[in-house]
C-alpha cells in the first residue's frame, strides 16, 4: 500500500513541528534500518503541543473528509508483528471535510499527556510515541503523516538504597565475598564495590563485571526472554590469593542502559544484573548474576 | 767492599725465644754477602733464616748444633783477609787468649771467629785479629753473666777491615768500631 | 638441553620484537591522535598499546623491556594531559573518562598517568588521588605485570609525595600519608614478588632455579620503595621508629618467604641511616629470629654489625650512644635468640654471628674484655654437646673468633684473661686446635709479651694442650709429621723463655708449672720442652744467687739444682744422653759458681755416668770429653780429693778414645785442668807435664802407628799442636816446662818437618812457621817472660 502511495505520489506533503521544537531537547534513536534519527524529548504529564502543516503539491488540491492528530503510545512485539498495542490514545480533530489548495497550518495540543511508560526500543519488543497525522479522503487512500517523540520519565532518588552483599562459592574451590555498596543505581552511577577472596583454590586469570540487561515479553507460555551483555569491565587481573581484596569501580555513564521496568501494560519487562566472572586458566567460567534497580534521577 | 755478618750462640730455643726484634729490623736480606757463625744456632730454622739473608752462609759446629754436618772449623778468603771459624768449645781453657791464638796459628788465618763464650771480643794479637761476636740473642751463658745481644758486622775493603759491632744495651742499639789493617808479610819474617 | 634453551631465548626474542612493533604502531597512531587534540582516539590508542603489557609470555627481562619502551610512550600522553589540563579540562573528569578501558592493566596505567597530572594540578589533594591509585591497582594480581604496574605508579609518584617540605604537602596531605602510601605500594608489591615462588612447579628443581632467578631479576623493584622512604625528608627518627621500621618488618616476618627476607633486611640494613638502626637496635633485632630457617640471617646481621662498627669507628662520639642503646646486649641477645630460635641453621652460619658479633665488640668496645668473653661464651654455650668440631668451614669461623682478640690485642696476656678462651679452642679437634696454639704462641713472640703469672701460665698452657701433650684425639705421635712436629715444639720451647717474673717465687713456680706440663708430653717431647726449662732454671739461680739470703720457705739455689737435677735426669731418661751431658755440665758449672761442692759433683758424676754408659760414638765422646774438660777446668769449688777424682777420669777417658790424634788432643786438653789461672785454682805444674807427656807419646804412637798404615808421613801436627801446649804452659810460669824440654820438642818437630820421608803439609808447616814466629813474638816483648823465651833456639 506504502509503495502504491508512492508510485502515485501524495498530493502534499504533510510536516509535524512542535510547539518548542527549538528549544526542547532531542535524543538519539536508533531505528530499524541502523540509521540515528534525532527526536523530540519528553517526560510524562507534558503537554505536546504543536503544529501541522499542509503543503499541496504545486498545481494539486487535497480533498478530504476531514483531517484529525493522534497521540499514539504503542507497544510494538517483535514476534508478534504488525500487532501493536496502544495503550494510549488521544485524537485531536484538525479540520472539517473540506478541501486544501494552499498551505493550511493547524495548531494543535494535548494537554498534560498520561505517558507513564519511557519509550524504549529492545530486541523482542518497543514502546514508542507517536504523533500520527490523517487525513481522510474518500475515494483516496488517506494520507498519513507519523511523528515519533520519545518520553523519558524521571524518578525521585530511592528511599531506601541498601548494600548488595553476598558469600559465594564451591566447597573447597573458591569462596569470596562481594559487596557492591547499592542495589540501584541512577544511569549515570558508578558502582562501587569490593571482593574479597576467602579461598582460592582454582588459577584464576581474570574476573570481569558484566552489565546483562534481561528483556521479557510476552505472558505464560508465550514468554520470550531475551538477555544483552551491555558492558563487559575486567576488574582483576591475574590470580588473587587467600585474603585479597579487590575493588570494584564501574563507569555506567559510557553504557546506554535504561530504567529497570518491572511491568510494563503487562507486555514486557527489562531488568538490569550485574554478573560478577571469573574465568580460570582452563577459560572455566564461574559467575553470580546479581539483579540491580536501574532508575533515572530528576 | 764486601760486607760480612758475623754471629752466633743464638741457641733457639733452648736459652732464647729469637733474635731481638731491633737486630731482626738490621738484618735485611741483599745487604751482606757472606755470614760467618761459630754456631750454636741449634735449630734448622735459624739457619734457614739466616740463609734467608744472605745466600752464602758458612756455619761451624757449636756443641747444640741439631744440623750434624757442619765442620768442626772452617777457612776461607774474602777480600784480602784469610778468616777462620770455630765455635770454640773445643778450645780449652774457654776463651782464653793464647789457646785461642793457638788454634789461629793452627789455621794460619788473618781473623779468627769463635764463639761460645757469649762475650764478644775483638783484638788484635800478633798482628792478627780475632773476633767473637757475642751472642746475637744474649743467651745464657756458663761462662759470661749478663750477656747483652751482640753481633759483629765486617766491612772487608782489600787488606783492611772495619768491624762494627753491634750490642744491644738496654734495648739500645751500640755500634763500635774497630779498624784493622793487614800487616805487610814480609814484617813477620824478621 | 643446549638447543632447547637456545630455541626458548629466540622464542623470547621473537615474542619481544612482535610485542614492540604493536607497541610502535599504536604510539605512532596515539601520537597522531594527539597531534590533532583528539583525546578520544589517544585514549584508544594508548589503550590498544598498553594491551601489549597484558602479556604473559616473557620474562621479566624482556618485559622490562617492553615497560621502558611503554613508558616513554606514556610520557607524551602524560605531557599531553597537562596541556589539557592548562587548557581548562577538568582532571577530575579526565580521570574518570580513563577508566571507562574495559581492560584493567591498560586501564590503571591510563589512571595512574592521568593521576600524575591530576596530582600536579594540585585540583585534588595528593593523598587521595595517591591513595586511590594504590588501592585501585589492587586489581592486578598477576604478579609480574602487578609489579611493573606498581613500579610504575612508584617511579611517577615519586616526586609528588605530601612529603615534608615538598609542594604537595599541607591541602595534598602530610608526611604521614606519604609514608602510608609508600608503605603500602611495598607491601603489595612485595606479596606479589613472593607469590612468583609459588607459580609452577615447587619440586621441579629446574623450573624453581629458573622463578628464583626471575625472581632476583625483580628485587629491586621491591627494594626501590624502601629506598623512597628513606629519602623522605619527613621520615625522621621519630617516625621511623614508631611507622617505617615496624610496617616494613611487619611485612617482611608476614611474608615468610626467604629470598624476600634475606633481601628486604639487607635493604634496610643498606638503605636507611646507621643512626637510626642503633636507635632501634632492638626492634630490628627482633625480626631476626621470626625470619624463614633458610634465610641467611647471618649475612644480614653480620652486615649490620659490621655497619654499625663502622659508623662508630668514623664517628667516635657515637660510641657513647652505643653505650646508652646498650648495642651490644641487644646484638649479642639477638645472636643467641637466632641461633636457638632456627634450630636448622647450619653451624658454620651460627659461629660466623659470633664472629661478627666479635668484630663489632673489638672495633666498637675494644676495651670490653667482657664483651669479648660474653661472645667466646655464647658460642662454647652454643657449640656444647656437638663435640670436636670437624666441618671445615666451621672450623674456621672458630679460628677466626679466636684469632681475631689475638690480632687486636697483640697481647696474649689479654687473652687470658678471657675465661672461655681455652674452652672454645677445646671445641676444634687436635689438628686445627694445634694450629690455634701455634698462633697463640707465634703472637706471644711477635709481640714480645711477657707472662709472668703463674695462673696466666697455667692457663696459658690449657690453650696449648695439644702442643705439649697427647690430646684424646690426638694421633699417636709417631704418626705426625716430623718437621712439623719439631718446629712446633721448638716454639713452645721459645715461648717458655717469656715465661718470667722478677719475683723469683713466682718465676720457680711458673717454671714448676711448665715442668709438670711439659712431663705430660712424654719423651718426644721431653727433648725439645726440657733444655729451655733448664736454662731458665739456670738463670733463676743466677738471680737467686744475686739475691743472698731469702725467709724460710722461699726458693733456694738448692731447692732449684734439685728441679734441675730432676729435669736433667728426665731427659736423661728420654734417652738423649748427649743433651743431658752438655745440661748436666751447666749445672755443674752453676753449682760451682754458687759453691755448692756437692751439688756440682753430683752433676759431674751424672754426666760421667752418661758419657760411660750412653756415649758411645766416637766423635761424640770426643766433643763430651772438650766440654767435660772445658768445664772441669772452669771449677774451683772442688777440693783436693773431689777434684782429683774427676780429673782422674777425665784423664782416664781421654786417653781411651778411640783414635789416637783424639786421644793425643784430649790428653793436652788434660792438661789445664792442673793449671787454674782463677784465684782459688790449681796449680800443680808436674801433672801438667805428665799430660803433655803423655800426649806426646800418644802423638808417637799415633805417628807410628800412621808410619805402619799409610807408609808416609804422620800427623806431624800434633807434635805443632803439642808445641804450642808446652809454649802455653811454659807462658805461664809452670816451672816443670823447662827451655830444654821445648828445646826437645822443636828439635824433633823440625825433624820430622824436614825428614825425606815427610809428606809436604803446606798447613802443618805454615803452622810451625807461625808457632815459630809466635816464639819471636814472646821473645820481642821483653821482660822477664821475653827473657825466659831468649833461651829458646830457633832455627
Amino acid at each position: 500500500m506504502n509503495y502504491l502511495i508512492g508510485l502515485a505520489g501524495p498530493p502534499c506533503t504533510v510536516n509535524i513541528t512542535f510547539a518548542d521544537g527549538d528549544t526542547r531537547k532531542t535524543t538519539t534513536v536508533k531505528k530499524e534500518n541502523g540509521t540515528t534519527e534525532l527526536v523530540a524529548l519528553f517526560s510524562g504529564q507534558e503537554t505536546v503541543a504543536g503544529e501541522v502543516q499542509i503543503d499541496p503539491l504545486p498545481g494539486k488540491k487535497v480533498e478530504h473528509t476531514g483531517i484529525k492528530i493522534e497521540l499514539l503510545g504503542q507497544i510494538e512485539l517483535y514476534f508478534d508483528r504488525g500487532n501493536f498495542y496502544d495503550f494510549t490514545s488521544l485524537v485531536r480533530e484538525l479540520d472539517v471535510p473540506g478541501e486544501i489548495k494552499d498551505r493550511k497550518t493547524f495548531g494543535f495540543e494535548f494537554s498534560n499527556v498520561e505517558m507513564q511508560y519511557e519509550s524504549y526500543n529492545g530486541v523482542n519488543v518497543r514502546l514508542r510515541y507517536i504523533l500520527k497525522v490523517t487525513i481522510s479522503r474518500s475515494y483516496a487512500a488517506n494520507i498519513v503523516k507519523e511523528k515519533d517523540f520519545w518520553v523519558r520519565n524521571m524518578s525521585p532518588p530511592p528511599e531506601i538504597n541498601n548494600s548488595i552483599k553476598m558469600e559465594v562459592g564451591i566447597e573447597d574451590c573458591l569462596h569470596i565475598e562481594f559487596e557492591y555498596s547499592k542495589a540501584k543505581y541512577h544511569l549515570k552511577d558508578v558502582i562501587v564495590g569490593k571482593i574479597y577472596f576467602l579461598l582460592v583454590r582454582i588459577k584464576i586469570k581474570h574476573m570481569e563485571l558484566e552489565i546483562r540487561r534481561r528483556e521479557s515479553t510476552g505472558s505464560g507460555p508465550n514468554t520470550y526472554n531475551e538477555s544483552e551483555t551491555l558492558a563487559k569491565y575486567e576488574i582483576m587481573d591475574g590470580a588473587p590469593v587467600r585474603g585479597e581484596s579487590i575493588p570494584i569501580r564501574l563507569f555506567l555513564s559510557p553504557y546506554d542502559l535504561t530504567p529497570t521496568y518491572r511491568n510494563i501494560n503487562n507486555k514486557f519487562s527489562v531488568k538490569y544484573y550485574i554478573n560478577l566472572v571469573l574465568v580460570d586458566e582452563e577459560e572455566r567460567r564461574y559467575f553470580k548474576q546479581q539483579e540491580i534497580t536501574m532508575l533515572r534521577l530528576e | 767492599m764486601v760486607l760480612v755478618l758475623a754471629l752466633g750462640d743464638l741457641h733457639i730455643p733452648h736459652r732464647a725465644p729469637d733474635l731481638p726484634p731491633k737486630f731482626k729490623q738490621m738484618l735485611v736480606p741483599g745487604k751482606i754477602q757472606h755470614i760467618l757463625s761459630p754456631g750454636n744456632l741449634c735449630i734448622k730454622e735459624v739457619q734457614d733464616y739466616l740463609k734467608g739473608l744472605c745466600s752464602d752462609v758458612h756455619i761451624v759446629k757449636g756443641e747444640y748444633d741439631e744440623v750434624q754436618n757442619y765442620p768442626e772449623h772452617k777457612v776461607l778468603t774474602i777480600g784480602g783477609f784469610k778468616l777462620g771459624i770455630c765455635h770454640g768449645h773445643q778450645v780449652v781453657p774457654w776463651g782464653d787468649v793464647e789457646s785461642l791464638a793457638m788454634l789461629q796459628r793452627q789455621l794460619d788465618v788473618d781473623i779468627l771467629i769463635t764463639g761460645h763464650t757469649h762475650q764478644f771480643k775483638a783484638y788484635k794479637h800478633q798482628g792478627r785479629l780475632m773476633i767473637n761476636p757475642g751472642s746475637a740473642t744474649g743467651a745464657y751463658s756458663s761462662i759470661t753473666y749478663d750477656v747483652n745481644p751482640s753481633f759483629v758486622l765486617m766491612d772487608i775493603d782489600g787488606q783492611r777491615v772495619v768491624v762494627y759491632v753491634y750490642e744491644l744495651v738496654n734495648g739500645e742499639v751500640k755500634v763500635d768500631k774497630i779498624d784493622f789493617r793487614k800487616p805487610p808479610p814480609q814484617a813477620n819474617e824478621s | 638441553m643446549n638447543e632447547h634453551s637456545i630455541t626458548a631465548t629466540e622464542e623470547q626474542e621473537k615474542w619481544l620484537a612482535d610485542a614492540q612493533n604493536v607497541v610502535k604502531q599504536q604510539s605512532f597512531y596515539m601520537r597522531k591522535a594527539l597531534d590533532s587534540s583528539n583525546l578520544r582516539e589517544a585514549l584508544k590508542y594508548s589503550a590498544q598499546m598498553l594491551v601489549e603489557l597484558r602479556t604473559s609470555k616473557l620474562s621479566p627481562q624482556k618485559y622490562y623491556e617492553l615497560y621502558m619502551q611503554t613508558f616513554d610512550e606514556l610520557r607524551h600522553l602524560e605531557a599531553f594531559f597537562q596541556e589539557e589540563s592548562k587548557r581548562g579540562r577538568s582532571n577530575a573528569d579526565l580521570y574518570e573518562l580513563v577508566q571507562h578501558a574495559g581492560n584493567i592493566l591498560p586501564r590503571l596505567y591510563l589512571l595512574i598517568t592521568v593521576g600524575s597530572v591530576y596530582i600536579r594540578s594540585k585540583e585534588a589533594p595528593a593523598k587521595d588521588i595517591l591513595k586511590d591509585l594504590v588501592e585501585m591497582s589492587r586489581g592486578v594480581q598477576h604478579p609480574i605485570r602487578g609489579l611493573f604496574l606498581r613500579s610504575y605508579l612508584s617511579q611517577i609518584s615519586k616526586d609528588k609525595l605530601p612529603d615534608t617540605g615538598s609542594d604537595y604537602e599541607g591541602e595534598g596531605g602530610t608526611i604521614h600519608d606519604a609514608v602510608e602510601f609508600v608503605l603500602q605500594n611495598f607491601t603489595e608489591m612485595n606479596k606479589l614478588w613472593v607469590r612468583m615462588q609459588h607459580q609452577g612447579s615447587a619440586k621441579d628443581k629446574a623450573d624453581r632455579e629458573k622463578r628464583e632467578k626471575e625472581r632476583s631479576e625483580l628485587r629491586d623493584l621491591v627494594g626501590k620503595n624502601l629506598l623512597v622512604l628513606s629519602q623522605l625528608e619527613g621520615v625522621d627518627l621519630e617516625l621511623y621508629k614508631s611507622t617505617v621500621l615496624p610496617r616494613v618488618l611487619e611485612q617482611v616476618v608476614n611474608c615468610k618467604d626467604e629470598i624476600a627476607q634475606g633481601y628486604l633486611m639487607d635493604c634496610i640494613i643498606q638503605v636507611f641511616p646507621d643512626e637510626y638502626h642503633l636507635q632501634t637496635l632492638e626492634t630490628l633485632l627482633a625480626a631476626c629470629p621470626q625470619l624463614q630457617p633458610k634465610v641467611d640471617i647471618k649475612s644480614t646481621m653480620a652486615g649490620l654489625m659490621e655497619r654499625l662498627a663502622n659508623y662508630a669507628a668514623a664517628n667516635s662520639q657515637v660510641l657513647s650512644v652505643f653505650a646508652e642503646v646498650e648495642a651490644f646486649e641487644k646484638l649479642s641477645t639477638a645472636v643467641a635468640t637466632v641461633v636457638e630460635a632456627q634450630v636448622d641453621m647450619p653451624l658454620v652460619s651460627a659461629v660466623s654471628l659470633h664472629v661478627a658479633l666479635l668484630n663489632f665488640v673489638l672495633r666498637c668496645h675494644a676495651d670490653r674484655l667482657d664483651y669479648v668473653d660474653s661472645v667466646l661464651g655464647s658460642c662454647v654455650k652454643m657449640l656444647a654437646g656437638q663435640g670436636k668440631i670437624r666441618e671445615a668451614k666451621s672450623v674456621k669461623a672458630i679460628v677466626a673468633l679466636l684469632s681475631e682478640p689475638l690480632a687486636q690485642y697483640g697481647d696474649v696476656v689479654t687473652v687470658l684473661q678471657l675465661g672461655h678462651y681455652g674452652q672454645l679452642m677445646a671445641t676444634l679437634e687436635f689438628e686445627t686446635n694445634k694450629v690455634m696454639a701455634v698462633l697463640v704462641i707465634q703472637s706471644i713472640l711477635k709481640n714480645g709479651t711477657r707472662i709472668g703469672d703463674c695462673a696466666r701460665v697455667e692457663a696459658l698452657f690449657q690453650l696449648l694442650q695439644e702442643l705439649i701433650r697427647d690430646g684424646e684425639d690426638a694421633p699417636p705421635v709417631d704418626q705426625l709429621d716430623q718437621e712439623d712436629f719439631a718446629e712446633e715444639q721448638n716454639l713452645v720451647a721459645r715461648l717458655l723463655h717469656v715465661l718470667v717474673n722478677d719475683d723469683p717465687e713466682e718465676q720457680f713456680k711458673i717454671l714448676s708449672a711448665a715442668r709438670k706440663q711439659f712431663g705430660l708430653g712424654g719423651p718426644r717431647r721431653l727433648v725439645f720442652t726440657l733444655p729451655p726449662l733448664v736454662v731458665e732454671s739456670l738463670k733463676l739461680v743466677r738471680r737467686l744467687q744475686a739475691r743472698g739470703e731469702v725467709e724460710e720457705g722461699g726458693v733456694t739455689p738448692k731447692k732449684v739444682f734439685q728441679f734441675l737435677h730432676q729435669t736433667v735426669e728426665a731427659l736423661a731418661n728420654v734417652p738423649a744422653p748427649e743433651l743431658a751431658f752438655r745440661l748436666y755440665l751447666l749445672c755443674a758449672e752453676a753449682a760451682s759458681d754458687c759453691d755448692l761442692e756437692p751439688i756440682a759433683y753430683e752433676f759431674f758424676t751424672q754426666a760421667f755416668i752418661l758419657y760411660e754408659e750412653d756415649i758411645a760414638d766416637s766423635k761424640a765422646q770426643v766433643t763430651a770429653l772438650q766440654l767435660m774438660t772445658g768445664t772441669l777446668q772452669r771449677t774451683v769449688v772442688f777440693g783436693t780429693e773431689n777434684r782429683d777424682t774427676l780429673t782422674h777420669k777425665a784423664t782416664g777417658y781421654s786417653a781411651k778414645l778411640l783414635k789416637k790424634p783424639d786421644q793425643c788432643r784430649a790428653v793436652y786438653n788434660c792438661s789445664h785442668l792442673f793449671w787454674q789461672d782463677q784465684e782459688k785454682g790449681t796449680r800443680d805444674g808436674e801433672r801438667v807435664l805428665l799430660c803433655l807427656k803423655r800426649a806426646l807419646r800418644i802423638a808417637n804412637a799415633a805417628q807410628q802407628q800412621a808410619n805402619a798404615t799409610r807408609g808416609s808421613g804422620g800427623p806431624v801436627t800434633l807434635f805443632v799442636e803439642i808445641l804450642n801446649k808446652y809454649l802455653y804452659h811454659f807462658d805461664k810460669g809452670n816451672q816443670q816446662v823447662t827451655t830444654t824440654v821445648l828445646q826437645g820438642l822443636l828439635e824433633l818437630i823440625s825433624t820430622e818437618v824436614n825428614s825425606e820421608s815427610a809428606v809436604q803439609d803446606p798447613a802443618t808447616e805454615a803452622f810451625y812457621a807461625s808457632t815459630l814466629k809466635h816464639i819471636s813474638f814472646q821473645k820481642q816483648k821483653g821482660g822477664e817472660a821475653g827473657d825466659r823465651y831468649e833461651a829458646i833456639k830457633v832455627q
